[in-house]
């Protein structure tokens, strides 16, 4: 029984991980309706970036994250105005905006192979990992505190898109991007903000996962299991995106506690196909219809 | 011709039969691919143990690895191409991934992450002549027939399409099918002249080149895919000191064509007379030429 | 026999907006009928849910007596109904000619080896594509411009390319779907031509969604008239020009347009 908790526990922390990032990657997909691939980039710039503040420069954490936060939003708007921007302006062909996606996923991925090595990196150990008993279960603190700025930061989001002007803008934007443009919205201020706070979310998590599995040039890749977690839940759909991340997070503890580490991305995968088989569209996803 | 030359020619034809199949995928039918290194490793892996392990005969190993394949692409495209979408390219990063880890941990069949070594050569230059030549001229017949249409319009726009009385979701798995065909066969093809197999040949760096091969030679036109496909193979060769920077080009490949000129180097021209027109001869009147 | 369209009761939500509201009329083989109605009456919405681009909310939609509620539009499309788009979906990198063999292929069908191999059936159908193609090009007179990339036409060609491109499936009922909008009135009256030409010599039965007056009265003798989603008026020409309802419903565009 402490096992099975230790796991469920494990399972909320992981999925709350997985839960920045898919919200972050969900945001981008209402409003611009495409996959962003380079979202795993920006992961890594946010554990990379928070390494080298805690590492060389010497800053505390709370410094190093804020940097981190700060300089993966910044990536993330330079990565729209450069690939996207000019290519959204010239077509709606989304195909294209997803290859390029994927070329900026390697390019930001490999920068790092190049300049700094591809080796592992362990963060500084100044989030706390020790055990903490529950009484019931035996989990860290390291489980206890990700979970816990995971909530605090979907809160914000959550704030944010329901009490600012912008959130509100954002909010119709995900409901036609054209629209809200006509309606006086600055279009490109709007994307910038989005993919802005896409980055900033996606660098809490790669922070996080850097202390889980090290940091390294191809942590980004673990983004894909943020996308299936966003396609669980339904594309564009944020709720979606948490409800699906947490899932997705149980069932890979769940199945690397009771069953077998090797197996969890198989699982992952399986999740994938078995949500496209029996409800495509997600838990709570909305299906676009095309105007015809 | 001296070995060295000959050898760099076959392992072009091999690649170029891949690309040939992502091409028709992507180029022709609209469809982005991340994992088609998936259905390599099937057909290379099949072979290699039916051959090896089990002495069939290597021109029935490769089919059968090529067959394989097509049974997988199939079970896959069929859940995900009814939706459109970027549901196949998550999906088919997922895919890859997962066979990859199959391949890697099931040690009994495929002694796993250390590689099948061992493998008789049977890919000769002669014989894999012998396939590029006839699959070449299958695809180029395939492509001016009634199917390469249809592709076609599945690609440009599938509503159309669907209000001409195609079923565009039969189209598009097809399409996948062929392409897993074409990668099944490269893959066998790929055992019997390397004459080992290790997992991580078929990772995220050789679908990502599939790709950027089709992307770079031009979307519609195959003679562009196999122009693509020599000039990267050719550079990649001879800059082979600086391998390391190779996903780093690919992916800058990637970006700046889709942000410079997406349709690539032939766009949807094929080498020929009407290509020579369109560079050198009369124009035809001004127009906006509608983008697929 | 009976009517060659049926639609009956027909309703469609889109969330909390009704687009179409109990909609029924009935279509006799080799009728010429015109839809009309201010803009957002939902005019598109039921040539899309007649050929099942969206589902209905409720009612039915029998074709030759068959219900095809529900079906697929593939499916629906086979059975001999063929539209052309308001926005214009033509594929634009290809050219005009290939627009409509993607179309006429649909009746000369020869097998995947053929295809592979260009053998067997391939030459002669494929000839009989390209050969019925050219023919409907030149009905509506694009022969000319056959290798043109059919996004490079004028506007009002690529209307004529569409209309080629939906005749080019043979079918028994055609939905046109404002195919005069953005023409010139040399333009439209040309099409009243067209229009009419194909009405008789493919003995079609056509109906057509059209905000030219001049068309619609010209060359339809049963028209319905909506607005907001339901059946405001269904006659003769002379019965809707007259009728209260239709002249309430465009009279406020009128005014604006006066005013503007």
């Amino acid at each position: 029984m402490g096992i099975f908790l230790q796991q469920i526990i494990n399972g909320l922390s992981l999925g709350s991980v997985y839960a920045l990032i898919a919200v972050g990657y969900s945001l981008v997909y209402s409003v611009l309706l495409f996959s962003n691939f380079a979202h795993g980039g920006f992961l890594v710039v946010g554990g990379y970036a928070c390494y080298f503040a805690l590492k060389t420069l010497g800053f505390n954490i709370w410094i190093s994250s804020l940097l981190s936060l700060v300089g993966a939003g910044f990536v993330a708007i330079l990565v729209e105005r450069l690939a996207y921007k000019p290519i959204r302006e010239r077509t709606n062909v989304t195909l294209y905006l997803l290859i390029a996606s994927m070329g900026m996923s390697i390019v930001i991925e490999n920068i790092f192979v190049v300049t700094v090595g591809g080796r592992f990196r362990a963060l500084p150990p100044v989030i706390p990992t020790a055990p903490v008993n529950l009484g019931i279960a035996t989990t860290s603190a390291f489980d206890i505190i990700s979970l816990g700025v995971a909530v605090v930061c979907l809160v914000a989001l959550q704030l944010f898109l329901s009490r600012t002007k912008w959130g509100l803008a954002i909010r119709a934007a995900a409901y036609d991007l054209r629209t809200a443009g006509l309606m006086g919205v600055n279009v490109n201020r709007l994307i910038s903000i989005v993919f802005f706070v896409a980055g900033a979310l996606a660098a809490v998590g790669g922070i996080f996962l850097s202390v889980r599995y090290t940091l390294y040039p191809q942590l980004g890749t673990i983004t894909i299991k943020a996308f299936v977690a966003a396609v669980i839940g339904g594309l564009g759909s944020l709720p979606g995106a948490v409800v699906g991340s947490l899932i997705l997070g149980l069932s890979e503890m769940l199945t690397a506690g009771f069953i077998s580490s090797q197996l969890r991305d198989l699982v992952v995968f399986s999740l994938l196909v078995i949500t496209l088989l029996v409800r495509p569209t997600g838990l709570f996803g909305k299906s676009v219809g095309e105007k015809v | 011709m001296s070995p060295y030359v000959e050898s760099i020619i076959t392992l072009l034809m091999i690649n170029s039969i891949a690309a040939m199949g992502v091409s028709l995928l992507t180029g022709f039918t609209g469809i982005f691919t991340l994992g088609h290194s998936a259905y390599m490793a099937l057909g290379a892996y099949t072979t290699a143990i039916l051959y090896m392990g089990h002495s069939v005969p290597w021109a029935i190993a490769i089919f059968a690895g090529a067959a394989f394949a097509m049974l997988v692409a199939w079970l896959i495209g069929v859940p995900t191409l009814r939706l459109m979408g970027d549901y196949y390219a998550i999906a088919s990063i997922g895919l890859a991934e997962s066979i990859r880890l199959i391949i890697a941990n099931w040690q009994s069949l495929t002694r796993g992450a250390r590689g099948y070594p061992d493998i008789s050569k049977f890919a000769t230059f002669n014989v894999t002549l012998a396939f590029f030549l006839v699959m070449g001229a299958l695809i180029f017949l395939l492509i001016h027939s009634r199917y390469g249409r249809a592709f076609k319009a599945c690609r440009d726009d599938h509503v159309a399409a669907s209000l001409l009385g195609y079923n565009t979701a039969r189209y598009r798995v097809l399409s996948l099918v062929i392409s897993a065909f074409y990668c099944g066969i490269a893959g066998g093809l790929l055992a019997g002249f390397l004459q080992y197999l290790k997992p991580d040949m078929f990772d995220m760096l050789k679908s990502t080149e599939l790709t950027a091969v089709v992307v770079f030679g031009g979307m519609g036109s195959m003679s562009g895919c196999l122009l693509g496909t020599t000039i990267i193979t050719l550079v990649t060769e001879l800059f082979r000191p600086i391998s390391q920077y190779r996903m780093l080009i690919y992916g800058a490949v990637l970006v700046i064509i889709m942000v410079l000129r997406p349709e690539g180097l032939l766009g949807r021209y094929e080498l020929g007379p009407r290509l020579l027109r369109h560079l050198f001869g009369r124009k035809t009147p001004e127009g906006t030429e509608g983008r697929g | 026999m009976g009517a060659l369209l049926e639609v009956k009761d027909m309703n469609k939500f889109f969330g909390g907006v009704q687009a179409v509201a109990d909609m029924s009329f009935t279509l006799e083989k080799g009728e010429l009928m015109g839809l009309i109605g201010p803009n957002g009456a939902g005019k598109t919405t039921i040539f899309n849910l007649i050929t099942g681009v969206y589902p209905l909310s409720s009612g039915a939609v029998f074709f030759r007596g068959e219900e095809i509620t529900g079906g697929k539009t593939y499916d629906i499309v086979k059975k001999g109904i063929a539209r052309t788009f308001q926005n214009l979906r033509l594929f634009g990198a290809s050219t005009v000619l290939e627009n409509v063999m993607t179309a006429c292929q649909q009746h000369y069908p020869y097998s995947f080896l053929e295809a592979i191999s260009h053998l067997g059936r391939w030459k002669s159908q494929e000839k009989n594509i390209r050969n019925k193609s050219m023919e409907l090009l030149e009905r509506v007179d694009l022969a000319r411009e056959a290798h043109r990339a059919a996004g490079t036409l004028p506007y009002g060609h690529q209307r004529r390319l569409e209309i080629a491109r939906a005749l080019a499936l043979q079918p028994e009922l055609l939905l046109l779907d404002e195919p005069a909008a953005g023409m010139n009135p040399d333009e439209v009256m040309n099409l009243n031509e067209l229009i009419q030409k194909i009405h008789s010599d493919f003995q079609l039965t056509i109906l057509v969604i059209e905000h030219h007056m001049e068309l619609v009265m010209e060359i339809c003798p049963h028209i319905l008239c909506m607005n907001f989603g339901a059946k405001i008026a269904e006659g003769d020409p002379d019965h809707i020009q007259g009728h209260r309802e239709v002249l309430k419903a465009y009279l406020g565009e009128d005014e604006e347009e006066a005013s503007a």
